[in-house]
């Protein structure tokens, strides 16, 4: 099956073939598996419990994007690198049950991350796989906080950070945008939920970048 | 009894004391007996406080025979003033006047700093008289059976009138007027407000349309005050900056003046200016310790009245405040003013200069300190304007949908309202004198059901209509929530400052301390203090034997220039240039004038002067229309969206008071922008709203629309919601409406307050036209001139305007890498 399609963007990590998603998706060729870190589903109905009341239709789009980029790639694996959904059970966890039914023949599984608070059974019941933060798919690392030790020949992939990097041009533009972040040994993913603020990074000369402007995803 | 013989009661109260009443307060005395409504136009300290509670009590003599004996008569006058400190001081006036007129009256004060038991005290018995502030009427309008309260009120006197107008209090204060209205349709509505451009506009607003023709006077103190105003002039301009906003530089010249006066006030511009100037002072004259302080808006209560204490017992040689001081009771041992820096506004020069030479006869003595070169044609155009009386207009607000919605669920939280009758009373304020039959169904729509997009939330369906058609709030935690929301004031997420120990030192913008550090040292109410730990919404500290490194910039406390001065300043700085003036201000700013017509050219009344230029940081344009910073502002986003329907560019934007700046990668066609028109005044609504910065400015500005019409609910007392949660969600809804709901009213009245009130949008179409009948005059200078060097260094807010694609414009940028 012919995958590619102009709006992503190659990046080979240690050899390994991985496609870069504007919408905040990373798919990795070999493996056939989807990598989205930080969605914060359900924290607009978080913050509609905690008295801040905000309309819901705000919520749709981010389980759009996340059926869009489902089908664009048709992975027989989806990995949630963390912080899938943002608080204690609301309503609009039932959504992620329509999701899994609706790609029953796609395998779903949890990096758990500091935000994942659910019960077991809650995931259990939709059908997701929760696994400890560090996981090893060789060569990858997969874990929620980016790991502080990498064992030598694996590639830590993580999330957590909401990464973004400065751009500056003449005329005194600059603009802050959200990125792919590839150190030596240590790939970042930007978050895919909206209204979750970016962390600006500070690159080396070394580091990969690839910043996500609107459909594209572009080496910096 | 006879008018005369009541006038003449009032006379003799004032010959008791050895006074003699002015001819504006017996003005006053008959016109209120008379039974005429109005405003008095009289400055602070004038005696206007006697020219009014005085026909009070003469109206309360001449109806009740047995006046002296009468007691528990129900709330006769409210008196509204705009700060809680001006209370006190009408408190005791009318105290004692009601005691030795002989009645048997209370005066009751009822503001945000009255105690709880007191409160109870005052429902249980009204006092005859009650002082106030606007935010407390509407308290008073959301208790259960409140129209007994007001079933004897007589009339209502707003105090300070002028500061009101303007803002939303003034709005609270015409809804409050309106529903007084409706339970006493005989009310009698007294204004008092110093002199503006628009008085006549002032009277219109307070009274509302009801108020038959001719039923209205206006009375004139017409109390002129010598004025003396010297501008400290720097003694080498060549050496002078051309930019900056400090002015330390001229600190020395102020030693004297402080020294040579009893007691000097210091005006700064912004809270930060106040703190660096104190602290400067001090390092300058350390033998000033103890006899100089530092006085601003958000330094603690306790400490701001220890300040004002003293300055009324002659202790203080000094103290350095900002607007915190423009109003309130008169401190009598200050004999200068100094004013640092422009004061932007006629009025507000004024306003300043009059709170020095109290004595009788004494002139009161302004003392002008530029902070940049330029600044020194501020000061001579801000005396002509003086000379000519051509003060400021205050722009009163209309349809501000958020305070009408708070309104409405505040009388539906009390004893509830039918539709009809309320919406009769609302038309009558000028406010809202224009809202349609369709405007107020939708009103009520939102507070019964949320409106379109907000249906199905239950929090929306504040209100509940009863079956006799009676709409009433009848869920309890709704009205709990609601009592405790009402106001209109809306500030900057703010912090309390406290020292470890737990005593209070103030409040901070969280915006400040969100970009410090524990350990950091920070200026703070004259002090180098420690930040400890931020716990919630406190930050605690303790004070520090380093010198600070950061003071606090308290946000938005800059003004912009009035249009007024922006005339004078046209007008000036052409007189400049001919070199034959004799004022001082003129003659010594010269050579700089001469250097920018060197380099570029001064602009004549009748020209419109662009810059453009090329540097290493891209290529500039610089257009000069001296109309302030909020003018400019806008006409910089128009020209800048304008020149970007030309071709795809991106343009940097920045501005001050007198011009603005486009910056951009690539050549900025000017010349061919020229030509096609860019200045022009048509479609000039529609560009506004089509230039980015409307919608950001609209979505900035929607956060306090979203706070007052109780869209977000700031928390119970002692667990504040953190406010950035606030600014996200209030983020939130104006994208919500925007893409569901354009037709929102309170969506529409943040865009319409942008251009009313931030884009000054009138002032930008005159601007225009002005600009159309000019010549324009196009130099190519080759190096910063003295107009363009400010815009160049000083950048007040900057944004950028771009017609160019993300993905073209990210193409030509580089990524910032770390600095090693």
């Amino acid at each position: 099956m012919k995958r590619i399609d102009t709006t992503w963007t190659e990046a080979i990590i240690c050899g390994e073939q991985l496609w870069l998603h504007p919408d905040k998706a990373l798919f990795w060729e070999r493996e056939k598996t989807l990598f989205v870190a930080d969605l914060h589903f359900g924290k607009i109905a978080h913050f509609r419990k905690a008295g801040i009341a905000i309309p819901k239709e705000a919520a749709e789009p981010n389980w759009t994007r996340l059926r869009q980029v489902i089908v664009d790639f048709l992975p027989e694996k989806v990995c949630f690198l963390g912080d899938l959904f943002h608080s204690s059970y609301n309503r609009e966890w039932e959504k992620m049950g329509d999701l899994t039914r609706a790609f029953a023949s796609i395998e779903f599984e949890l990096i758990s991350g500091n935000h994942d608070l659910l019960h077991g059974t809650d995931y259990e019941r939709v059908g997701i796989t929760v696994l400890e933060d560090a996981v090893v798919r060789a060569p990858f690392l997969l874990t929620h906080e980016p790991a502080e030790t990498i064992e030598a020949g694996l590639y830590n992939l993580a999330g957590h950070i909401h990464p973004g990097v400065r751009m500056c041009g003449l005329g005194r533009q600059t603009l802050r945008v959200p990125c792919f972040y590839f150190a030596e040994n240590q790939g970042i993913l930007p978050a895919f939920g909206q209204f979750t603020g970016k962390f600006t990074m500070r690159p080396k000369k070394a580091d990969r970048v690839f910043i996500v402007v609107n459909e594209e995803v572009l080496p910096a | 009894m006879r008018k005369t013989e009541l006038i003449q009661l009032g006379t003799d109260w004032f010959n008791q004391r050895d006074w003699e009443p002015l001819d504006f307060q017996v003005e006053t005395w008959e016109a209120y007996l008379a039974g005429y409504h109005g405003i008095l136009n009289a400055p602070t300290g004038s005696g206007k406080t006697y020219a009014l509670l005085m026909p009070i009590v003469l109206q309360f003599i001449n109806k009740h025979k047995d006046y002296r004996e009468r007691t528990n008569n129900g709330l006769q006058a409210i008196w509204i003033a705009p700060i809680r400190a001006l209370t006190k001081e009408i408190e005791s006036a009318a105290t004692q006047l009601c005691l030795e007129m002989g009645l048997q009256w209370q005066v009751g004060v009822r503001t945000g700093d009255t105690t709880a038991s007191q409160r109870e005290k005052q429902l249980k018995q009204m006092p005859e008289i009650l002082i106030t502030t606007p935010e407390s009427l509407h308290v008073l309008l959301a208790r259960k059976k409140y129209v007994r309260m007001f079933k004897k009120l007589q009339s209502v006197v707003v105090d300070e009138w002028h500061e009101l107008l303007g803002t939303k209090r003034a709005v609270q204060v015409e809804l409050a007027l309106s529903r007084y209205k409706g339970i006493r349709p005989k009310l009698q509505v007294w204004g008092i407000s110093a002199t503006i451009g628009n008085l006549e506009e002032a009277m219109e607003v307070l009274l509302g349309s009801d108020v038959e023709k001719g039923q209205h006077k206006m009375v004139f103190a017409d109390i002129k005050k010598e004025i003396e105003v010297t501008t400290l002039l720097p003694d080498e301009i060549e050496k002078y900056p051309w930019a900056g906003h400090m002015g330390l530089r001229m600190l020395p010249h102020i030693l004297p003046i402080i020294k040579r006066s009893k007691t000097t006030l210091v005006f700064t511009n912004t809270r930060a200016m106040a703190e660096i100037w104190y602290q400067n002072l001090l390092k300058a004259e350390p033998d000033l310790a103890g006899q100089i302080a530092l006085h601003h808006g958000s330094i603690d209560k306790n400490l701001r009245n220890w300040v004002e204490t003293e300055l009324h017992s002659e202790r203080m040689k000094a103290v350095v405040c900002t607007s915190s001081l423009d109003l309130g009771v008169d401190f009598r041992p200050v004999e200068s003013v100094v004013q640092v820096g422009s004061p932007k506004g006629v009025a507000r020069f004024v306003q300043r200069a009059g709170r020095s030479g109290h004595q009788p006869g004494a002139t009161s003595r302004i003392y002008f300190l530029p902070t940049n070169s330029l600044e020194l044609i501020e000061a001579s155009a801000l005396r002509k304007a003086m000379q000519e009386g051509n003060l400021e207009n205050r722009f009163p607000h209309i349809r501000s949908f958020d305070v009408l919605v708070q309104y409405m669920c505040t009388l539906a939280v009390s004893d509830g309202f039918f539709p009809e009758e309320l919406y009769r009373e609302v038309q009558s304020t000028f406010c809202y004198n224009s809202v349609s039959p369709e405007e107020w169904g939708w009103l009520l729509d939102f507070i019964t059901t949320g409106g379109s997009s907000l249906q199905g939330y239950d929090e929306y369906r504040k209100v509940a209509i009863q079956d006799s058609g009676l709409y009433q709030v009848t869920n309890r935690r709704v009205a709990q929530r609601h009592r405790m929301s009402i106001g209109t004031i809306v500030s900057e997420p703010i912090m309390h400052i406290n020292f470890v120990s737990g005593k209070r030192l103030g409040s901070i913008e969280e915006y400040f301390i969100s970009r410090l550090n524990p350990g950091d040292i920070f200026g703070y109410a004259g002090r180098s203090l420690e930040l400890v730990r931020v716990s919630g919404m406190t930050a605690q500290v303790r004070v520090s034997k380093k010198r600070a490194t950061k003071i606090p910039s308290w946000r938005g406390a800059r003004m912009p220039l009035s249009s007024q001065l922006s005339a004078m300043l046209r007008f000036k700085i052409n007189e400049a240039l001919r070199g034959d003036s004799d004022e001082p201000e003129l003659k010594t700013i010269y050579p700089l004038i001469a250097k920018q017509q060197e380099l570029s050219h001064v602009p004549s009344e009748s020209e419109f002067l662009i810059e453009k230029m090329q540097t290493e940081e891209g290529h500039h344009v610089f257009m000069y229309t001296f109309e302030g910073r909020l003018v400019n502002e806008g006409m910089a986003s128009l020209v800048a969206y304008r020149i970007s329907l030309l071709q795809p560019i991106t343009v940097t934007i920045a501005m001050n008071d007198y011009g603005f700046e486009l910056l951009s990668d690539q050549e900025i066609p000017i010349e061919t922008a020229i030509d096609s028109d860019i200045f022009t005044a048509d479609h000039l609504h529609d560009d506004i709203l089509a230039s980015i910065n409307a919608a950001e400015m609209a979505r900035r500005q929607f956060r306090d629309i979203a706070n007052i019409s109780g869209l977000i609910f700031k928390g119970f007392p002692g667990k504040w919601k953190k406010d950035r949660h606030l600014q996200s969600s209030s983020q939130l809804f104006f994208e919500v409406f925007n893409d569901y709901e354009p037709t929102n009213l309170l969506l529409r009245q943040a865009f319409e307050e942008v251009t009313e009130f931030q884009l000054e949008e009138n002032r930008m179409r005159e601007a225009m036209n002005r600009i159309n009948e000019q010549e324009i005059i196009l130099t190519y200078p080759e190096k910063f001139t003295p107009f363009s060097f400010p815009l160049f260094v000083d950048r007040l807010r900057e944004s950028t305007m771009t017609s160019e694609k993300l993905e073209d414009r990210i193409r030509k940028m580089k990524l910032e890498l770390e600095k090693d």
